[in-house]
């Protein structure tokens, strides 16, 4: 047994020379790179250095003003795969397991495309942000998924870890990847806090103009979901759209005060412990009086979802909710017959149909 | 007993046994021993559960009312990693909307990451519980969940290799002896008992004999309901069966992920979830040391382990080692399981023969 531990604690050891060996290694090509761009932006000619590729799926939608600034403070070029058609669902679809969950096939489909158009596609490991903050087990095991599903292709994946539970912070996770980039600390700092700043102020804005929504006169429909399935340009829009087309002020409930929401949703769920889910569920708590009908909307089949819109189904009465989950059906006709049916209930209970 | 309270904790593989004697000898409470699962239990919870939860929350919401119909008041629930945390909150929320009534204790309320923490549902159950007392059953309950792993692991390797009955017999006795143990001396005299039967009893094994390594998700693979039996069935043609996965070690022998994740790193980098490094590396393991197939055993929409599936293909193809997934549901027939697993069995003797 004894014997067994000092050989495993060999075997760490040489793993971590290898990887400080690689990390000399990738920076040193990267600095190259750096340096061979800056000549040639002064002859007036050549690619940019480095291009980062970002899946434009899941976090995404949730994470974009703080990826894409980091990168671009650093100078980094960085391609953002295009939105969501059927093709790329289709061919997500057929990489992976079947019991993926869509969203998921989604993002499988659009790394698929970025293949060869760019040095790294980046995707972080995102697990926690502290206590009762975790994200779906689905983003922990993301980039070790799409490194074996891809691993025919010579594709590079850029990663970092943000688990603040076991004390990977986020910070530290975007210097820790600017340094691997070939950049020093400082400035991978810099560029963290103006892309954290930047990031901030999104949130806050589209908070605030979210919340003058719920101000306005007419029926309103608050949308709980996840970010990456409302602005799906594939699956989400046709909700959005049609809503939109039907005379209803449509609200998503994700944009919310962060903090607020996360104090709030213990209202209604004690001990739920995904961040998502906590500022949807806080962010009904505080509107549900505001608004006429919710629409809780999930992706077949979201784990998180399943069982935290069944919760909501179960406390949330005296207020129409309609259970919305998309499984990526070409035809919209299914979805709109339900929406109009939603909509004309919710008009008759007002007296206005 | 010290406090009138029928506590039950929902049923999962064998280890039912182990919260008994906590519960009986350490809290000093009635213990309610959910009935033996069966398709009843599996339709009931999935009627009143959410369509897509993943399986063992049907299987236990369907335990855990049978345990209230045999009269159990205290339902305990405990925390985990991955959804298995919020299994408690939306469990009592269905029981309490169907009527029943009950008292519900959610360790993920607890589970703050302070030991002390864990200390106060029991006091609840038992406001003057002996603290001396309940460790003293605690570290037995434990060393009852060693036994019951080794002995467990011992069984299915032998199993396939012996006609006459006796084995599964010795493996019966010895669980009726820690489902009914009140001391510790109970859980060793049983325990000597079945290993001397096996040491006892002549086994037909052949030199090089098939084996099978079997990885999954962490209820349906212990499970032999959940997974309809499957190591039993492999073991009954003959296989040597081979699962890592367990309480003793998971939780009380692990090495520490670290160690385990510094095999498997050029096929992961990070933990993707609670069981999958675990998981991958005993994949790793059985090809690495000449095993003549992998069993992938999950329930279905167990987000963890679907995610570790494209892992264990790439395990195959490196290792040239047949792999077979299994998704459990409550629908899952035992005629098909059946025809699959001949068929991986026959393969995998034909490809020794040849190999």
């Amino acid at each position: 047994m004894a014997k067994q531990d000092k050989l495993d604690k060999k075997a760490v050891k040489r793993v971590d020379k290898q990887t400080k060996k690689e990390l000399k290694k990738s920076r040193k090509i990267a600095k190259k790179a750096r340096k061979a761009e800056k000549r040639a932006r002064k002859k007036g000619t050549g690619a940019p250095a480095i291009t980062i590729g970002i899946p434009r799926a899941l976090l995404y939608y949730r994470y974009r003003t703080l990826w894409t600034t980091f990168f671009k403070e650093l100078g980094v070029e960085t391609v953002i795969s295009a939105p969501t058609d059927r093709a790329i669902m289709e061919t997500g679809s057929s990489l992976v397991v079947d019991e993926t969950c869509l969203s998921a096939k989604i993002f499988y489909g659009h790394v698929n495309s970025l293949i060869g158009r760019c040095d790294y596609i980046f995707i972080p490991r995102i697990s926690s942000y502290g206590r009762h903050r975790n994200m779906c087990v689905r983003f922990d095991a993301l980039y070790d998924e799409t490194r074996n599903v891809f691993r025919g292709t010579n594709q590079k994946f850029l990663t970092c870890n943000v688990d603040e539970l076991k004390d990977e912070k986020e910070k530290d996770a975007f210097v820790d990847l600017g340094y691997r980039l070939g950049f020093s600390h400082k400035q991978a700092k810099r560029a963290y806090k103006r892309a954290r700043r930047a990031d901030l102020k999104r949130r806050r804005q589209a908070a605030s103009e979210a919340e003058q929504l719920y101000r306005q006169e007419g029926t309103k429909i608050l949308i709980a979901g996840h970010s990456y399935l409302i602005e799906d340009a594939f699956i989400g829009r046709t909700v959005t759209d049609y809503l939109k087309k039907s005379g209803v002020i449509a609200i998503r409930a994700d944009l919310v005060d962060q903090s607020d929401a996360l104090k709030r949703s213990l209202e209604l769920s004690p001990t739920c412990r995904w961040e998502v889910s906590r500022e949807i569920l806080g962010s009904i708590v505080m509107h549900k009086d505001k608004v006429n009908g919710i629409i809780l909307m999930s992706a077949f089949p979201c784990g998180p979802d399943a069982m935290v819109n069944e919760l909501l189904t179960r406390k949330l009465q005296g207020i129409p909710v309609l259970n919305l989950v998309l499984d990526g059906q070409p035809d919209t006709a299914g979805v709109e017959t339900r929406l109009e049916s939603f909509v004309d209930i919710i008009r008759f209970k007002e007296g206005t149909l | 007993m010290e406090v009138n309270r029928n506590v039950t904790l929902t049923r999962y593989a064998e280890y039912n046994c182990a919260f008994r004697y906590i519960v009986e000898e350490g809290i000093e409470a009635r213990y309610i021993m959910p009935p033996a699962l069966t398709k009843r239990t599996e339709e009931i919870g999935a009627k009143y559960s959410p369509d897509f939860v993943c399986t063992p929350f049907k299987t236990t919401l369907g335990s855990e009312i049978e345990a209230l119909e045999a009269g159990a008041d205290t339902i305990i629930m405990t925390y985990g990693v991955c959804r298995l945390g919020y299994y408690g909150e939306l469990q009592e929320q269905i029981l309490r909307d169907l009527g029943y009534d009950f008292d519900f204790i959610n360790l993920e309320e607890y589970n703050t990451g302070r030991l002390r923490d864990l200390l106060k549902p029991v006091r609840r159950l038992n406001p003057k519980v002996n603290v001396a007392k309940l460790t003293r059953a605690a570290l037995d309950a434990i060393k009852m969940v060693e036994y019951l792993d080794e002995v467990t692991a011992e069984y299915y390797k032998g199993c396939g290799f012996e006609a006459s009955g006796e084995y599964k017999k010795a493996y019966k006795r010895f669980l009726t002896a820690m489902y009914t143990a009140a001391s510790r001396e109970d859980i060793t005299a049983g325990y000597r008992r079945v290993k001397e039967d096996f040491q006892r009893i002549p086994l037909d094994k052949p030199l090089r004999p098939l084996r099978v390594g079997i990885v999954g998700e962490f209820y349906t693979v212990m499970d032999a309901f959940s997974n309809l039996e499957t190591e039993q069935k492999l073991a009954d043609m003959g296989v040597e069966v081979h699962r890592w996965m367990n309480i003793t070690n998971q939780f009380l022998h692990n090495k520490g992920i670290k160690n385990l994740a510094v095999k498997i790193r050029d096929l992961c980098t990070y933990q993707m979830g609670p069981t999958s490094t675990a998981n991958i590396w005993a994949a790793k393991e059985y090809a690495e040391r000449g095993y003549d197939g992998l069993v992938h055993i999950k329930s279905a929409n167990c987000t963890p382990e679907i995610d570790i599936m494209p892992v264990l293909q790439n395990i195959g193809a490196d290792y040239k080692i047949p792999v077979l997934f299994l998704t459990f549901d409550s629908q899952t027939s035992d005629v098909g399981l059946m025809t699959r697993l001949e068929a991986f069995y026959d393969m995998i003797q034909m490809r020794k023969k040849v190999v």
